[in-house]
């Protein structure tokens, strides 16, 4: 169908309006981290800095923590990520394949946890972690991002799974594998690109949390995640903007690096020719 | 190699059963194919046999071996899936060989035996591929040597042809038939095709609604079909019922009188194949007005309208088209140009007839 020529601006003007307001905030950001911090204020705004300041990066290394608390948040996030994807595949698996008395309601029960908003899972989080001692360990926030992460990445998978044909599993059986021989030697290799993609999304949601980390490690400082130490950037009467934006785009660059290395595990399309 | 017995295999989930004592004894190097209509259990009996779904009663036993509570794996059976269920990330060489190394066979006897089931199958060349760079027949014959290596006892196939066109279809059904010759393995073969069955099988199980119809070779199941079913499945175009009443051991078919075997009584469905119909005069001789005629060439289906008298009500079938009663089919070889709306005499034999009890839908012999 040839599209008429007012359809086509329409669509086009909506799609650059859409990616300007989804990109602004971090080319603002860029802008403010380069900016020296007395032209921050002023009007009218300058676009892109005279004299961009490339130095505030080693200078923000050279004055903060930031790569403690860059491993802290890697830390927290591979732990989370891990718990949550060993737990979500056999979850996933088994809510996709077995027929279970009550599978479909059960399945909808886990999602109802993520329904609940991450502050009120906070206090009890609180108490069973001040029981166990585990307030200011890097367990705590590892098992309170799985508790955030794993309702959805069960979900995911169980999507993905399902898109997959019992056929494969019934092959790999009658060639002699069991059940769970079945899903690590074709299942799980096949759905690379929804594991990928099931990963990454856990690892944005924990390496994007701020709210745990400010309950349970602000008194163990060599604990803090990244998140958590930028907020200590920002002070009572003077705040730098520019340091923190700076500190912002250190933060966010692993996320982009992984995005870009698991970007061929996100394209579907592994299944390809396995039947028809 | 190994015969099979399943003996009285019973499936149901919840009220439906969808299985009813299925019975059936397949002998060493046999080819057995089930066929029948979608929704008839055929497929649920090959997964039960393959152990993939469990039978709610009944025993399947494999090489004198009850496997009936055994693992797919420990059944030592190959599978031919209809959608060839070939492991996307592996290559056609690790495909054809994943069964073996499951089972902890060395390297170097799994790579002959990938070897010599590709010569087979002429795959060599396509060994180092994926399974998505691969067209459908490759697919298909990839699939059959996965089953091939493992050197298995029986062979299970569910509609391993379905998927492919029909120039395709017709070489692979000559190739599987080859292949069987070759091997001698037990097959187990699963179609909704009746022409698969009929070239096919050493024997034929036909089902319906989780039921054995009839279990006969091709020749068995055309000739003398037991029952209404059976009748209007093998054959193609299927075959032609009447409704009659005897009288005196004759019945009245197109306003002649038929002789009829003595053991039909009262009101009786006569059934009459296609190809049965001459052209011309014989026998039974009467004229009709086609209402379309369909050439193949080499053969003509001719399709008139039924006698009023000879009409079925309620006649057997599952779509409006086998229901309709009032439509006949003459395959007629060779006839010469035949025109719609133009008399034309047709004949047949009433040693050909069928004879069938409306009600219970059995042959009458």
């Amino acid at each position: 169908m040839k599209q008429s020529l007012a359809t086509r601006l329409t669509l086009y003007a909506s799609v650059i309006l859409t990616c300007a307001i989804l990109i602004f905030p971090i080319y603002w950001l860029i802008v403010t981290a380069l900016s020296q911090p007395d032209q921050l204020r002023q009007l009218p705004p300058k676009f892109w800095p005279e004299e961009p300041r490339w130095s505030v990066f080693g200078k923000i290394l050279e004055e903060r923590p930031i790569l403690l608390w860059l491993s802290n948040s890697a830390l927290a996030a591979m732990g989370a990520v891990t718990i949550s994807m060993v737990v979500s595949v056999l979850a996933g698996y088994s809510l996709s394949r077995f027929r279970v008395r009550g599978g479909d309601s059960l399945g909808l029960f886990i999602l109802t946890a993520k329904m609940l908003p991450a502050t009120l899972l906070v206090i009890p989080l609180f108490g069973i972690f001040r029981m166990t001692g585990l307030i200011g360990s890097m367990w705590s926030i590892i098992l309170a991002h799985a508790t955030l992460i794993i309702p959805f990445t069960t979900w995911m998978l169980k999507g993905y799974f399902d898109t997959i044909p019992r056929e494969l599993e019934q092959a790999a059986m009658v060639d002699g594998c069991s059940p769970l021989g079945a899903l690590f030697r074709v299942i799980l290799p096949v759905s690379a690109p929804g594991l990928a993609a099931t990963a990454l999304y856990g690892f944005v949601l924990s390496w994007s949390d701020y709210a745990y980390a400010r309950t349970f490690l602000t008194n163990a400082q060599g604990n803090w995640t990244a998140n958590l130490g930028i907020t200590t950037m920002k002070g009572e009467y003077i705040s730098n903007w520019a340091d923190i934006s700076a500190a912002a785009i250190l933060v966010a660059l692993p996320i982009l690096a992984i995005y870009l290395f698991l970007e061929r595990y996100l394209v579907g399309g592994l299944t390809a020719g396995s039947e028809k | 190699m190994a015969e099979i017995v399943i003996d009285r295999v019973r499936k149901s989930y919840g009220p439906l059963t969808v299985l009813k004592d299925f019975s059936l004894e397949v002998a060493d190097g046999e080819f057995v194919v089930l066929v029948g209509p979608s929704g008839c259990g055929k497929s649920t009996m090959l997964k039960i046999l393959a152990g993939l779904e469990e039978a709610t009663s009944g025993v399947v036993r494999i090489g004198g071996r009850d496997v009936t509570d055994l693992a797919p794996g420990d059944r030592d059976i190959a599978m031919v899936f209809q959608n060839y269920a070939l492991y996307p990330h592996l290559t056609v060489a690790a495909n054809m060989g994943f069964g073996l190394k499951m089972r902890g066979t060395p390297a170097g006897i799994i790579a002959r035996r990938v070897q010599e089931a590709a010569r087979i199958l002429d795959v060599e060349h396509l060994l180092a591929r994926r399974p998505r760079q691969l067209s459908g027949g490759q697919r298909q014959r990839v699939a059959m040597g996965r089953a091939i290596v493992r050197e298995p006892q029986a062979f299970l196939m569910d509609e391993p042809l379905s998927n492919l066109d029909a120039k395709l279809r017709v070489q692979m059904r000559a190739e599987i038939g080859a292949l069987h010759q070759r091997l001698g393995v037990t097959t187990i073969y699963v179609t909704h095709d009746q022409i698969e069955a009929m070239t096919m099988a050493n024997r034929i199980v036909i089902m319906k609604d989780g039921e054995v119809q009839q279990i006969a070779d091709p020749e068995t199941m055309f000739a003398q079909p037991a029952n209404l079913f059976v009748a209007g499945f093998i054959g193609s175009p299927g075959m032609n019922f009447l409704k009659a009443e005897t009288r005196a051991g004759r019945i009245r078919l197109f306003d002649q009188d038929v002789p009829l075997p003595p053991a039909a009584e009262g009101t009786i469905t006569a059934g009459l194949r296609p190809e049965h119909f001459s052209a011309g005069p014989g026998p039974v001789t009467f004229t009709t007005r086609p209402m379309l005629v369909e050439s193949l060439g080499s053969e003509k289906y001719v399709y008139f309208e039924a006698p009023q008298a000879n009409r079925l009500v309620n006649p057997i079938g599952r779509t409006d088209e086998e229901r309709r009663g009032d439509r006949l089919v003459a395959r007629l070889m060779n006839s010469g140009p035949i025109t719609v709306g133009e008399e034309l005499t047709l004949s047949f034999d009433p040693a050909r007839l069928h004879v069938f009890d409306p009600a219970s839908g059995r042959a009458i012999r």
